[in-house]
């Protein structure tokens, strides 16, 4: 008993770490640019299918695919905030909510017409082996997955905080127009945020493909963990999503064990409706906006 | 002057409206037909709330697939008449989109929207799951009985036709109504700026609860006529997302918050749907709905107002153009 609890604890964390990605991804974006990017889950997508066509076509590992992944979403977050995002920016949540909503329709539909509803997978030579410790099984795609992962956040994090930019980005996500007057450039501040933010998602569709299918559809999942995992986390706290992401990947790994296999989605809907009903503002506490 | 040449304008369109079954009979026209009406009416009821009040959900598939099941699980378990399982549903809806909206109202903006969309994919997972209840995954066909129209079934698509005209008709008269009402003031506040509708004594979250049951149970009504019409439910069908997208996108491209926008959204986003499927055929999935973000982005990046906005801005144009025709209409 108390091994299989283990077991999925294990699994739960080891797919927390991917979740943690897409969801400081969006956090990141909340809290800087003050928009919430529902086509986040369609550049994990994104991310997963250059590594897949890397790996096939130029048999590039998909762990080495982090250094082609991680800056074509870069450069394309900046773009995307340069030309569209830029220009709905402002008191109205209307266009900012349906731009980042048409973005995800048109980015999964087009992938559904260039690549088809298939499911594409990645075969690595360490995608079946796993550690045996004791009782408890790690597969070793998943565990590279998440140590990748805890130290992208981290690197992350440090760039936040001891940066010139980095620190601009957290002095623009407090009070913008105070900022603007330091004399930080928002629009460049803005820009960096959101190619931060995709790279990460672009790294999480890296990292996920050797145990995880490509398909048009596969963002969906993610980001519905992330929106979650960021409010449970304090919208626009980085360190909160981090720690919701990693709770919410555990909390679905133990409702997969112990409620059945189709359940685990419940769980997290549980988990959302009753922070929504008892802690509005996260668990870190805070402003609800 | 202006309002002689208003009801004029709605006369002749009811007349057309009304006439058209009567001159197509073409099975695929007909459905392309009912398909626009239908979906302008759900564009209808989300309007209510998303348009005016500003309270974007995404969730709105919630209280269609409640509305459908409602109605199927009475007439296929207890031989209820369609009809009186459409009020049922609607009244099932509305009692719903309380708890819902207790809960997601404590959100707002994009969170509110998020909220919804949850709360959207929980009932549909219920409905996957608790199989005894209401045939899971599977879902059921509804027992064809022929021509019945007690049962709300017909032989011919323009009976169907004239069904769905009716909950139309029925939605865009309550839209008027609220619209030309305290509450129709008070929605556009909230939607404008809630707090500060607030401060002058606006009491918004009764305000968005009252508004909020309108609109469910308007849409669970389309809900059960949509079942009705293709003789089948699952939670696939009834839940869809799409429902939800679609509610809200013909409404944004129409014309968010006016009374006839999501009417013109849908006429444009149906229209270039069947061409696109009369071209490509059915074989090219993805193309529909990538044709309409694109024209979702670019009604957001250009036209935020909608199409309703660009024809108010023709006329007005027109207007300016012969001030002899301004002078008469306004005078």
């Amino acid at each position: 008993m108390l091994e299989t609890v283990a077991q999925a604890v294990i699994n739960g964390l080891l797919i927390g770490g991917i979740y943690a990605l897409v969801s400081i991804g969006v956090t990141l974006i909340f809290g800087v640019v003050k928009i919430v990017n529902f086509a986040q889950g369609e550049f994990v997508m994104i991310g997963m299918y250059i590594t897949f066509f890397l790996f096939n076509s130029l048999g590039i590992d998909p762990l080495l695919s982090l250094f082609v992944s991680m800056p074509v979403l870069f450069v394309l977050g900046a773009l995307i905030q340069h030309f569209l995002i830029r220009r709905v920016l402002g008191p109205n949540d209307m266009p900012q909510i349906f731009l980042t909503f048409a973005l995800s329709l048109l980015l999964l539909n087009l992938s559904l017409l260039l690549f088809s509803a298939n499911y594409r997978t990645v075969h690595t030579f360490y995608s079946d082996e796993a550690i045996h410790l004791g009782g408890l099984y790690i597969p070793v795609a998943k565990l590279i997955a998440f140590v990748v992962a805890m130290g992208l956040s981290g690197a992350l994090w440090v760039f936040l905080h001891t940066t010139d930019l980095g620190k601009a980005m957290r002095a623009a996500a407090q009070n913008r127009d105070v900022a603007t007057l330091m004399g930080i450039n928002p629009n460049r501040v803005f820009a960096v945020a959101f190619g931060a933010a995709l790279a990460l998602a672009g790294a999480a569709g890296s990292l996920l493909m050797p145990f995880y299918s490509a398909y048009p559809f596969v963002g969906q999942v993610f980001v519905l963990m992330a929106f979650v995992a960021v409010v449970l986390g304090t919208l626009g706290n980085v360190v909160g999503a981090l720690v919701a992401s990693l709770m919410m990947g555990v909390a679905e790994s133990l409702g997969i064990q112990f409620v059945g296999a189709d359940s685990g989605l419940i769980v997290v809907f549980a988990m959302l409706l009753l922070t929504l009903a008892f802690k509005p503002t996260g668990l870190g506490g805070g402003r609800v906006r | 002057m202006a309002i002689r040449w208003k009801i004029f304008a709605l006369a002749l369109l009811v007349a057309v409206v009304l006439a058209l079954p009567q001159v197509v009979h073409d099975a695929f026209a007909l459905d392309i037909f009912i398909r626009i009406l239908l979906f302008s009416f759900i564009g209808v009821a989300w309007n209510l709330m998303g348009g005016y009040a500003k309270q974007l959900s995404l969730g709105h598939a919630a209280y269609f697939g409640l509305g459908a099941y409602t109605s199927t699980i009475m007439q296929v378990d207890f031989g209820i008449s369609p009809w009186i399982g459409m009020i049922a549903g609607g009244i099932v809806a509305m009692l719903a989109s309380l708890p819902i909206g207790w809960l997601c109202f404590r959100l707002r903006g994009p969170y509110f929207t998020i909220a919804t969309i949850a709360t959207a994919q929980a009932l549909m997972l219920v409905f996957l799951k608790f199989r005894d209840f209401a045939w899971g995954a599977e879902g059921t066909t509804i027992p064809n009985l022929g021509s019945s129209p007690l049962m709300m079934q017909f032989e011919t698509k323009a009976s169907y036709y004239y069904v769905v005209l009716g909950l139309l008709a029925l939605g865009l008269l309550i839209t008027d109504r609220i619209e030309k009402s305290w509450m129709g003031y008070y929605l556009v506040a909230i939607g404008e700026d809630e707090d500060a509708a607030e401060a002058i004594g606006v009491n918004a979250p009764r305000i968005k609860r009252d508004i909020y049951m309108i609109s469910a149970f308007l849409t669970a009504l389309a809900g059960t006529f949509y079942v009705q019409y293709i003789y089948f439910i699952d939670p696939a069908t009834a839940f869809s997302f799409s429902i939800s997208i679609e509610a809200a996108l013909v409404s944004i491209v129409g014309g968010i918050g006016t009374l006839w926008g999501p009417v013109v959204g849908t006429v444009l986003l149906e229209t270039t749907s069947a061409l696109l499927q009369s071209w490509l055929g059915s074989s090219t999935g993805g193309i529909q709905l990538t044709v309409y973000a694109l024209i979702l982005m670019a009604v957001i990046l250009w036209r935020p107002t909608g199409l309703m906005g660009l024809i108010a801005e023709a006329w007005r144009h027109y207007l300016h153009r012969n001030p002899a025709r301004a002078r008469t209409t306004h005078g």
